[in-house]
């Protein structure tokens, strides 16, 4: 006798449109399948990715995510952030390889019975031809194209000057520099020969946070060119305050290029995902990537949550994979570009096409230049009523 | 005399244990760096080139994530569902000695006070080829804690390169002997094991000092430039910390590191290393002063993986050094 699979869809809806929808669906007798478990939310505005990725996690085969039309949240603009959020969602499950036939966004409002009952007919008819969702089969080892951590050295002499006029004239307390290995922190005009700038791998903006250095007073950092959108980035979110960090540029600015994205994104979606899965199966949780990023400030991470768990702390294909979706997604209108996780993991992942997923959907999707004017909005906590919904249905 | 076999014998041999089911790891090239990963395909193999992979080969014997046993709610009752894991053989093929001799680490403190049943099953289920270096870099000190590039401690077998495609085989153990019967060569010459790195400190000298200055303010000026992961301590193969959580309905020990803010939090908020300064000095004193006080021996074997994959270039060796030149200054 052969089966037939039953998909689990999870619908995470809002309170206000879509669930008073479902609602009126029920007590219009109108019949659904009884494969949707609703999720009722204040707002489509609160649906959280870690939570569709939770769900997948613990066995739904498609989502449904939706709220009210635009114009009718209840709290003014929730919807419109939702969509924001799902504009830069997509693209990074994109380069993943995610199955995007199994995530579903639509707005239903509390007079529109009938559609949620056919939104919910088609996706679980949609979702049965595609069969249960499963992480992908592991290859034991992965051959990616990885990078060779580059120590990329720079000629210091210019820095060192500047160190030294800054430290003698009392502009700053201390200067925070590459030397032979690693940062140095020079903190007397006769100790700038300490900087030589032979191992820049790190973002020194990452360091303007911690106590320590708060500590020391007025501080100057010597910025590589992709370093210094950090600082743009630290004052738009409030961390430092304008002009209160001396920079000390090394190095001409380069040109990048999306050419290795694209050609991860020319492979079929599938061989996408198992090739993450190989690189992903590598990874130990050592979080060098989280802690080596200058826009990973928060006190308490989330992936260091565990009051409830929010993401797996085990390194198994499940927990990396949301471990690394976080990261690249809370990075969104925030990462720099600057590569220091890219250098800093020790088993060589490739995190850079990661955020440069990112990088380029805010870059198409809003025109936001993330190192440009601190005043500018963030474009993941803003929104605009031009926004594009293609993906709504 | 001695025995001998080429590195293609070395290979098919490899690939003759893969075929017969053995699970094979050894050094390959993966994401841009040289990672310890199970050996699918034995051509991969790599024998030369390198100084250390940048993993350690501990994560076969204590692997990274691991379930220790599940369970189910049943009305009011918990059941526990244990599944033993099978008796799978491994044969780790040229692992560093450095690596090596952090087995019989490992094997002591998971036996110490409690015999930890899966660490030991896969223990007996695994043989190690240890692989003698001929170079070195400047992370390296095993011969600053007692061991060197032909070390055997801990090894079934020791490779060390000739000149050549050919390694000298010296069969440590039984185990090791019954690998290699039959598949080398006997001839009159010996391999000249690499001498390695010149001693960079005394080590009596850092536990010395440890022992004597836990304020000393040079603690908190060296861990500046930490930036507080765990890549120090996950791809050490002395580092054996780990933590317990429950996930999906089962028990689960994945790899801490005393170097994450979150090791010793405590639930109601206090943590007793508040800053990375306290965080390094126990990384130091765990292996150069508690671990000896107690045990006799150093935790550490100088691989120098620490150094060289920290992200701000710290790791233990450039703490060690800093602490012996203190030592040595007139008080």
């Amino acid at each position: 006798m052969s089966e037939v699979f039953e998909p689990r869809i999870v619908a995470f809806v809002c309170n206000w449109c879509t669930y008073l929808g479902a609602d009126l669906a029920g007590t219009t007798r109108l019949e659904y399948p009884a494969n949707v478990r609703i999720v009722r939310l204040p707002c489509s505005g609160r649906i959280d990715f870690n939570l569709l990725i939770k769900a997948f996690e613990i066995g739904a085969d498609a989502i449904l995510v939706s709220g009210c039309h635009p114009g009718d949240c209840h709290y003014n603009t929730g919807n419109y952030h939702a969509r924001r959020r799902w504009m830069v969602f997509r693209p990074l499950l994109e380069v993943l390889g995610f199955d995007m036939r199994r995530l579903h966004f639509t707005w239903i409002s509390a007079a529109e019975s009938r559609k949620f009952q056919q939104t919910v007919k088609q996706v679980v008819e949609e979702t049965r031809q595609l069969g249960p969702y499963q992480y992908p089969t592991l290859p034991t080892a992965s051959s990616g194209p990885g990078r060779e951590p580059q120590k990329n050295h720079f000629d210091p002499e210019t820095a060192r000057q500047r160190a030294r006029a800054l430290l003698e004239a009392k502009e700053v307390d201390v200067v925070i520099g590459y030397g032979s290995s690693g940062p140095v922190f020079v903190r007397r005009p006769e100790d700038v020969d300490r900087i030589t700038c032979e191992d820049t791998r790190l973002n020194l903006a990452t360091y303007l946070g911690r106590k320590e250095v708060r500590a020391m007073g007025r501080v100057a950092i010597l910025t590589k060119p992709m370093d210094a959108g950090a600082l743009v980035v630290l004052e738009r979110e409030s961390q430092i305050e304008s002009g209160a960090v001396k920079t000390i540029p090394i190095g001409e600015p380069g040109t990048g290029t999306f050419a290795d994205l694209d050609a991860l994104l020319a492979l079929p979606p599938d061989e996408r995902m198992a090739w993450w899965a190989g690189e992903f199966s590598r990874c130990t949780r050592c979080y060098a990537c989280r802690q080596v990023c200058p826009m990973c400030y928060c006190e308490r991470c989330v992936a260091d949550k565990n009051r409830p768990v929010v993401i797996d702390t085990s390194p198994t294909p499940v927990g990396n994979f949301a471990w690394h979706v976080t990261r690249a997604f809370h990075l969104a209108g925030r990462c720099v570009g600057c590569g220091a996780c890219n250098h800093a993991c020790p088993v060589g992942i490739d995190l850079r096409l990661l955020n440069m997923a990112v990088h380029r959907a805010v870059d198409q999707n809003f025109g936001f230049n993330v190192g440009a004017d601190p005043k500018t909005e963030s474009p993941i906590g803003s929104w605009a009523p031009a926004d594009h919904e293609e993906f709504i249905r | 005399m001695s025995e001998f076999i080429t590195s293609d014998n070395l290979r098919q041999l490899a690939a003759e244990w893969i075929a017969q089911g053995i699970r094979v790891a050894g050094p390959q090239r993966a994401g841009g760096r040289v990672l310890y990963l199970p050996l699918n395909d034995a051509a991969n193999l790599l024998l030369d080139g390198f100084i250390h992979p940048a993993n350690s080969a501990k994560e076969f014997l204590l692997p990274k994530t691991e379930t220790l046993y599940g369970y189910r709610v049943e009305g009011h009752d918990i059941k526990l569902v244990e599944e033993a894991e099978a008796e799978t053989p491994q044969i780790l093929l040229a692992v560093r000695p450095c690596d090596v001799a952090a087995f019989p680490f490992l094997d002591h403190i998971f036996n110490w006070d409690y015999a930890d049943e899966p660490y030991n099953q896969r223990r007996r289920n695994t043989a190690i080829v240890a692989l003698s270096c001929s170079t070195h870099d400047a992370n390296c000190f095993c011969t600053s804690v007692g061991l060197g590039p032909a070390s055997e401690r801990g090894a079934d077998v020791l490779l060390v390169p000739l000149t050549g495609d050919t390694l000298e085989v010296r069969c440590v153990t039984e185990k090791g002997r019954s690998l290699f019967a039959g598949k080398t060569k006997s001839d009159n010459v010996a391999a000249m094991s690499a001498a390695g790195p010149a001693p960079r400190f005394a080590a009596e000298a850092v536990r010395k000092f440890s022992a004597a200055n836990f304020e000393h303010p040079l603690w908190a000026e060296h861990a500046l430039a930490c930036v507080g992961c765990g890549a120090c301590a996950h791809t050490c193969p002395t580092c054996h910390c780990f933590d317990i959580v429950d996930e999906h309905s089962a028990r689960v020990r994945n790899w801490d590191s005393c170097q994450f803010s979150l090791f010793t939090l405590h639930a109601i908020g206090h943590n007793p290393r508040p800053d990375q300064g306290s965080r390094q000095r126990q990384r130091i004193l765990h292996k150069f002063s508690i671990y000896p006080d107690k045990f006799g021996e150093i935790l550490c074997t100088g691989c120098g993986n620490c150094t060289r994959n920290c992200p701000a270039g710290l790791g233990v060796l450039p703490l060690l050094i800093a602490i012996e030149h203190e030592e040595h200054l007139p008080a």
